[in-house]
């Protein structure tokens, strides 16, 4: 019974789902804004990390069963491939929920530390899409412009996120990530628990 | 004209795949159009006018604008403006095309046991069959959150950024969480999650059409590389 109750189930599996897709909205709709100005694409790893911490509290909060965050993940990469973002970042993404899931089964799903923590390190996912910008600079810049970007955007892009600006953007998507799980954690403390729904 | 799920899943890997690397010639664009023409036409064969038609000028006028108007030194907010839409639109439409016209002209059904024969686990098949069908679930519920802050006069949250988002997050929240537990209801009943292999309804068999598509879009991918890095 207690294995049991370890695996997931197909109510699991429909949580998951509903969870990634309302992931997926949220960065969908921030997403358009990088069209904007090169700079919001770099900003993402504060904007997604805060805006997606309520959501994805509530799911920690909801499964807590190994593998959840995994299948997120494996389903964001998949949408990510569709989306353009490119094959170079899937693996990436994959990778982070995977060690993502690893840290939050060590706290049982239950320890608030550990959950920060994992979320945190689950946020890298948003870093790996800049990887194809990283790994290929030149050619994706030509990309770009051919594309019919302007080379004002491309340069931008490119002061924004490079090899040395990576660092900082990995390590502000971890801190912001930890930040987005803490307000998520109160934000579902202050709504959901008092409805019940957890 | 019934196209196998899986040329469906095919045509959206090619598709997004040739949309990921950038065209820059013009033989690259050509297949490019095409590509995304596909989508479209097989839209009209189902009968979906309305919406191919939608895609087409959204498209259309999009790469009118950034082929002839837009040039490597366009500056200034409105031109890149224009540059952020017809950006989005000309990287990401052939993709959402695809994706549309797959999530509407596929059934749950149909899509499950195309997951099944590719022997896909059923956790990742039944996420992602989630994840299809939730989309426009959470576009009605959003805007039904909308509606009901309008009647009541609360307009963007008074300005505060943070309370607009939480106006919208925490009912859609809310919703989707009701909805999730009356859908694991309705799929429990269907006996998903038993422990016997499910069977399934539709046959699924790939006809003349299917094999034409896939065998055409493998062309097209072939040529796609050939003509970027090879030539």
């Amino acid at each position: 019974m207690e294995n049991n109750n370890k695996k997931l189930k197909a109510k699991d599996f429909i949580t998951i789902g509903i969870f990634t897709a309302i992931l997926f909205a949220v960065e969908f709709a921030l997403g358009m804004l990088g069209y904007i100005h090169p700079f919001i694409v770099a900003a993402y790893v504060i904007i997604l990390p805060l805006a997606s911490g309520i959501p994805m509290m509530l799911f920690y909060t909801k499964v807590e069963k190994f593998g959840m965050i995994t299948i997120v993940s494996v389903l964001l990469a998949i949408i990510m491939f569709v989306g353009g973002m490119g094959y170079l970042g899937a693996p990436l993404i994959i990778i982070s929920g995977l060690v993502a899931d690893f840290i939050a089964k060590s706290g049982n799903y239950k320890s608030f530390k550990k959950t920060v923590l994992s979320f945190g390190i689950f946020n890298f996912w948003i870093c790996s899409n800049y990887f194809p910008i990283l790994v290929t600079a030149e050619s994706y810049r030509k990309d770009l412009i051919d594309g019919g970007f302007s080379a004002e955007y491309a340069n931008n892009l490119f002061a924004a996120i490079n090899v040395k600006t990576i660092g900082i953007l990995v390590v502000l998507c971890f801190v912001f990530g930890c930040i987005g799980a803490v307000i998520g954690k109160a934000v579902v403390k202050k709504h959901f628990e008092k409805a019940g729904i957890v | 004209m019934r196209l196998d799920p899986r040329t469906k899943l095919f045509m959206v890997f090619v598709i997004s795949l040739i949309a990921m690397m950038s065209a820059t010639t013009p033989v690259l664009w050509a297949i490019r159009l095409i590509i995304t023409l596909i989508p479209i036409v097989l839209l009209i064969l189902e009968k979906k006018y309305s919406s191919a038609l939608r895609f087409f000028l959204a498209y259309g006028i999009a790469l009118v604008l950034l082929l002839f108007f837009i040039s490597e030194n366009s500056e200034g907010i409105i031109a890149s403006l224009l540059i952020g839409y017809c950006g989005i639109v000309v990287q990401f439409m052939p993709a959402l095309i695809t994706a549309w016209y797959v999530i509407r002209t596929t059934k749950i059904g149909e899509f499950m046991s195309c997951m099944q024969k590719m022997h896909i686990p059923d956790g990742i098949a039944v996420s992602l069959a989630v994840v299809m069908r939730f989309f426009p679930t959470i576009k009605e519920e959003y805007s039904s959150i909308n509606d009901a802050m309008r009647m009541r006069g609360v307009m963007l949250g008074g300005g505060n950024v943070l309370r607009m988002f939480e106006f919208r997050m925490i009912p859609l929240l809310f919703s989707c969480v009701n909805i999730g537990e009356e859908l694991s209801a309705a799929a429990i009943t269907r006996g998903l999650g038993g422990d016997s292999k499910r069977s399934s309804l539709i046959e699924l068999k790939l006809g003349l059409a299917d094999y034409l598509l896939m065998s055409f879009l493998t062309a097209a991918t072939v040529i796609f590389v050939m003509y970027k890095y090879f030539l």
